[in-house]
């Protein structure tokens, strides 16, 4: 049972204090190898489902964007094609290791794509500064998402977008086997990919133990945002959320 | 999958038609549920004037339902059938997406360009184009055709005249059928009053002689 100090990490329960630090440790470890995982795991869907919440976002040219969590900057990528060089995509992630990779990938690809290390639970930024803010597969390992969704909300524009790209509650026949690839291959292939099975069991324990669409929903409502719709990719194994500061 | 496909030809479409956005923008964050039954999704404009399939939740602002048998007439360009086609809601909205949806057109030549070059791409749509024509005259011609044969050669078809010859005496029929029943139920009025009236006097008679009945009655027994 989680109580004002304690919380989850994957399925055990630890101190909020440790939580930020634990979740460092593992995306430090798979940095690196962040991407060939990802596509190894989602057999490389989790790029049709960033360019599907881009092409949701309904972010036009000048547009102000922040990426929260952006990690290995795939998001901040395709934002900065979008907005174009009048636009501002602002690349965040709470951890040092995977902000350097998309920081360097930016460069690379010649993108004017700044990269901050802040966390979503206090955001550097003024209120009503962003047309669109977008978190994908950074909320679940938060340890306050109300937190992190109102701050969100607050540097929205009136009219803005809040976007969460996130894992959610799979389609009730396909849990057993979803199941099965998340405690048994999953593990495994993060221990032949990554070197790193512990990691990886993790991802599937926190995926679990994210909330599921519709209390995401809330959650959102709740948060101060309106009119929340949701998308379920891939048979509700990663929802897309939509709503509106009004 | 479905969703994120048919977000991405309806983006497309719209990109290729630029002067949709602009006729949408106004209605951004608004949806609109379209049903030709049994079929019905959602559509969702986005900020920048483009188009999306709406999420699971979602309560739209506008519906537009089109009867399935309305959907050959507006295939076919009926402006008729765009009078029947049933809109409740919000319906400015509901009528700038059907404007859109009537004047969106697919500029293929344009992605075929993308992959193989312009003067091919326009060649492959000029030869799609004439394939499509006269395939289009070909099939005119064989129904003129088989009409012609059925209708002179082997009547199995009714020509047009006739047609309209035995629907004029089918609507005359239906008039002296309905004025005879008209005049039937007004005999039969007149009937029933006079019926009654004669019910009446026989009353009237027994109450004021009613002893020569009595005896009629008896000597009938």
């Amino acid at each position: 049972m989680t109580t004002e100090q304690n919380t989850h990490f994957g399925f055990k329960t630890v101190a909020e204090t440790e939580k930020a630090k634990k979740v460092a440790e593992v995306f430090h470890s798979v940095a690196n190898k962040y991407d060939l995982m990802n596509d190894v795991m989602s057999a490389g869907l989790h790029r049709s489902w960033k360019r599907f919440a881009v092409s949701i976002s309904g972010v036009s040219p000048g547009d102000k964007v922040l990426d929260i969590a952006g990690g290995s900057g795939d998001l901040s990528k395709l934002f900065a094609q979008k907005v174009g060089p009048e636009g501002q995509v602002i690349l965040t992630d709470i951890n040092a290791s995977m902000l350097g990779v998309g920081r360097d990938r930016m460069l690379d690809a010649g993108l004017n794509v700044p990269a901050m290390q802040c966390d979503a639970e206090k955001l550097p930024f003024p209120d009503q500064y962003f047309d669109c803010v977008i978190v994908a597969f950074g909320l679940r390992n938060m340890t306050h998402k109300d937190k992190a969704l109102a701050e969100m909300q607050r540097v929205l524009k009136v009219g803005g977008r809040l976007l969460v790209l996130e894992f959610s509650k799979v389609w009730q026949p396909l849990s057993k086997a979803y199941d099965v690839y998340s405690f048994k291959l999953l593990p495994l292939m993060g221990k032949l990919l990554a070197k790193d099975a512990d990691s990886y069991q993790y991802l599937a324990e926190s995926i679990r133990m994210h909330p599921d669409q519709e209390t995401l929903k809330q959650m959102m409502v709740d948060a101060g945002l309106s009119k929340v719709d949701y998308y379920n990719l891939a048979a509700g194994v990663v929802a897309l959320h939509k709503g509106y500061k009004t | 999958m479905f969703k994120s496909m048919s977000t991405h030809v309806l983006q497309h479409l719209i990109a290729q038609n630029t002067w949709a956005c602009s006729l949408l923008q106004p209605f951004a964050g608004k949806s609109v549920r379209i049903t030709i039954a049994p079929v019905s999704s959602d559509l969702v404009i986005l900020e920048d004037g483009s188009l999306a399939v709406a999420g699971e939740t979602n309560v739209p602002d506008a519906c537009i339902n089109i009867a399935p048998s309305l959907l050959l007439r507006l295939l076919a360009k009926d402006e008729a059938a765009k009078l029947q086609i049933e809109i409740t809601g919000d319906t400015h909205l509901a009528t700038a997406l059907a404007k859109v949806f009537s004047h969106l057109r697919w500029d293929y030549e344009d992605d075929l360009s993308k992959l193989v070059g312009d003067v091919p791409a326009n060649k492959i749509g000029s030869f799609a184009r004439s394939s499509v024509q006269n395939l289009k005259d070909a099939g005119f011609n064989i129904a003129s055709m088989l009409s012609e044969y059925w209708q002179e050669e082997k009547p199995m078809l009714a020509k047009k005249r006739h047609v309209d010859q035995f629907n004029s005496e089918v609507d005359r029929l239906r008039s002296d059928v309905e004025r005879f029943e008209k005049r039937l139920q007004k005999l039969d009025k007149i009937s029933d009053t006079k019926l009654n009236s004669s019910k009446a006097n026989e009353i009237h008679m027994n109450e004021i002689s009613p002893t020569p009945h009595n005896q009629v009655t008896d000597s009938a027994k």
